[in-house]
């Protein structure tokens, strides 16, 4: 989803002449024909997170429409108060591309995970969060990120997602449903969406069915949104690539204060603290409980109890 | 006349710091000189939209900048009645949602330098005259950002950027000079490929012309050795006004000074 999100951020570029793209010295590739078309609206500000960061708000304090692209380490956390005074709290149309959400790079180590981000992130106010489940929805993510006055932070696996939506939303900022059913809903966001589509068609084998949903914007969340596609649920079940304690589950929860007919939730996410296991993605979703046969089983908890 | 301007500059420091009881009169008064020959010679204001831009990176000094602004007719001068109190006008370090002329907020050393680098490279890339120029600390050139900025301006071909270091060797908690291997600051721009300028930053005709220099297709820093408190002689060069509080009696002592 990667590529979905660039390559429809950059088709713009062919109608408008205030697209801005700065890499810092990560996309090795992924670029190569927007150098060639556009090659003044391209820079690689190279191993220097900050100073890309305050540039980005400078540039966009000039007119531009600014994209940062990075792995989420140096998009959000190496550059976190550069983000949070000079993007944020000035109000600038930037849009931060962070590459590798969650797990993706297992088993790189520590260093390379971004599994706090969206703890960071909803600290900012001003800042559109959002976490894409496949490129439908990448590319949803890129339009509204052309089109937004304000900061967006947009939160980007890499492994070659396939297409979850047959078609682009229409609507990034609502909740996607994925595929009806009652009693129980997952919520979800990011590449994890894949566990959740896997665990569904094992439990339809036992003629369970849960609704899916997937949230893609996560700040700010649409409550009307959620109030819809809520009717009818008594368990509401989220799971995240995230620390469970400050992700898109803690948000949730507060959000569900206000359904009293959910009386059951459950935040599934890793548990804070670092990693030390070498795994790949799989291996440590399996690890930290938020693959598939988890999901079966917290489903299973709850259905129509 | 710049010299009367300077002074009556100074003056409103004094006023602000007196009336809102805050810190750092003396970081403010170190930049004044450089301030003034900004925006009454050096920068174009009118037409506003078409304006070249100052960014006051050492932003503890928003003293100096509201001072000049309301000298320059840029803000109204009531809007200083309210610095610093509650439910005032302007806080102690910037915000540009509070005034005019306020063009970054601000407050963070090692940020309004680089934001300064972004904007000078969208005038370019827009090939407007605009102009950016930047005051920066000594201090804050201990900031690792300054450092990452000044490795990128040069490649970048920004001789529409400025950045002015107010040498007054007096940070936080002492001199730069002595907390760290600061010098040779000129030798350090240059070899990383700036327009490097050293002035006395008191004297008009050097600012000027370090100002006007041509710095041959690159970004420029002028380093301009001043002096903290400058213009009050109790103040002068004294580490305790970047905190103390100008009481009535200080006041009135700095202000017949600056008459």
């Amino acid at each position: 989803m990667r590529n979905a999100f660039i390559d429809t951020a950059i088709a713009a570029c062919a109608h408008r002449d205030d697209v801005f793209i700065i890499a810092g010295d990560a996309g090795l590739g992924v670029f190569d024909n927007f150098k060639e078309t556009h090659p003044d609206r391209f820079i690689n500000l190279g191993v220097a997170e900050q100073n890309m960061a305050s540039m980005a708000s400078g540039l966009a304090m000039a007119g531009y429409k600014v994209f940062i692209y990075n792995i989420i380490p140096f998009v959000l956390y190496r550059c976190y108060e550069q983000i949070r005074n000079d993007i944020c709290y000035q109000d600038v149309p930037v849009v931060l591309v962070g590459i590798g959400s969650g797990l993706t790079y297992a088993p790189q180590g520590m260093t390379h995970y971004s599994i706090e981000d969206i703890g960071l992130a909803r600290t900012l106010p001003n800042l559109t969060v959002i976490s894409p489940i496949d490129p439908m929805e990448a590319m949803a993510a890129a339009r509204y990120a052309l089109n937004a006055r304000h900061p967006v932070y947009v939160r980007l696996a890499k492994r070659g997602e396939p297409n979850i939506h047959s078609i682009e939303p229409p609507d990034i900022t609502m909740p996607q449903v994925v595929r009806d059913g009652s009693d129980v809903a997952i919520f979800f966001h990011g590449s994890i969406a894949e566990e959740a589509i896997k665990a569904a068609a094992e439990l339809a084998e036992d003629n369970i069915h849960p609704r899916l949903v997937s949230m893609p914007m996560i700040q700010p969340i649409n409550e009307q949104g959620v109030a819809d596609v809520l009717k009818g649920i008594k368990t509401a079940i989220t799971v995240e690539e995230h620390y469970a304690n400050c992700g898109f589950g803690d948000i949730f929860i507060k959000t569900l204060i206000k359904h009293p007919k959910v009386t059951q939730i459950e935040t599934l996410g890793i548990p804070p603290r670092f990693i030390h296991e070498i795994k790949d993605t799989k291996g440590m979703r399996d690890f930290f409980g938020i693959s598939s046969p988890f999901i079966v089983k917290t489903v299973k908890k709850y259905y129509n109890r | 006349m710049i010299d009367n301007i300077s002074k009556q500059i100074r003056r409103t420091i004094i006023e602000l710091a007196n009336a809102s009881k805050g810190p750092h009169v003396g970081s403010s008064l170190s930049c004044v000189d450089l301030l003034a020959a900004l925006y009454f010679e050096e920068m174009r204001v009118d037409p506003w939209e078409e304006r070249d831009i100052f960014i006051l990176s050492k932003a503890h000094a928003a003293m100096s900048l509201y001072s000049t602004l309301a000298a320059r007719g840029i803000i109204d001068k009531a809007l200083l009645d309210g610095y610093y109190v509650n439910d005032g006008t302007l806080p102690a370090h910037l915000d540009n949602t509070t005034a005019r002329g306020v063009e970054v907020s601000a407050g963070s050393l090692g940020h309004g330098f680089n934001i300064g680098l972004g904007m000078a490279y969208g005038f370019k890339k827009k090939a407007s005259p605009r102009r950016v120029f930047t005051i920066v600390g000594d201090g804050e050139c201990q900031e690792g950002s300054i450092w990452e900025g000044a490795l990128f301006a040069p490649k970048l071909q920004l001789d529409n950027f400025t950045a002015i270091i107010d040498y007054n060797n007096l940070q936080g908690y002492g001199r730069a000079t002595e907390l760290c291997s600061f010098e040779p600051v000129k030798a350090k721009w240059e070899a990383f490929g700036w327009c490097a300028i050293e002035i006395d930053g008191h004297n008009y005709g050097e600012i000027s012309a370090a100002l006007k220099a041509n710095p041959s297709g690159r970004p420029k820093v002028i380093i301009a050795r001043t002096t903290k408190g400058k213009g009050v002689s109790f103040m002068e060069d004294q580490l305790i006004w970047h905190y103390y509080i100008v009481t009535d009696e200080h006041k009135r002592q700095a202000l017949m000074e600056l008459a």
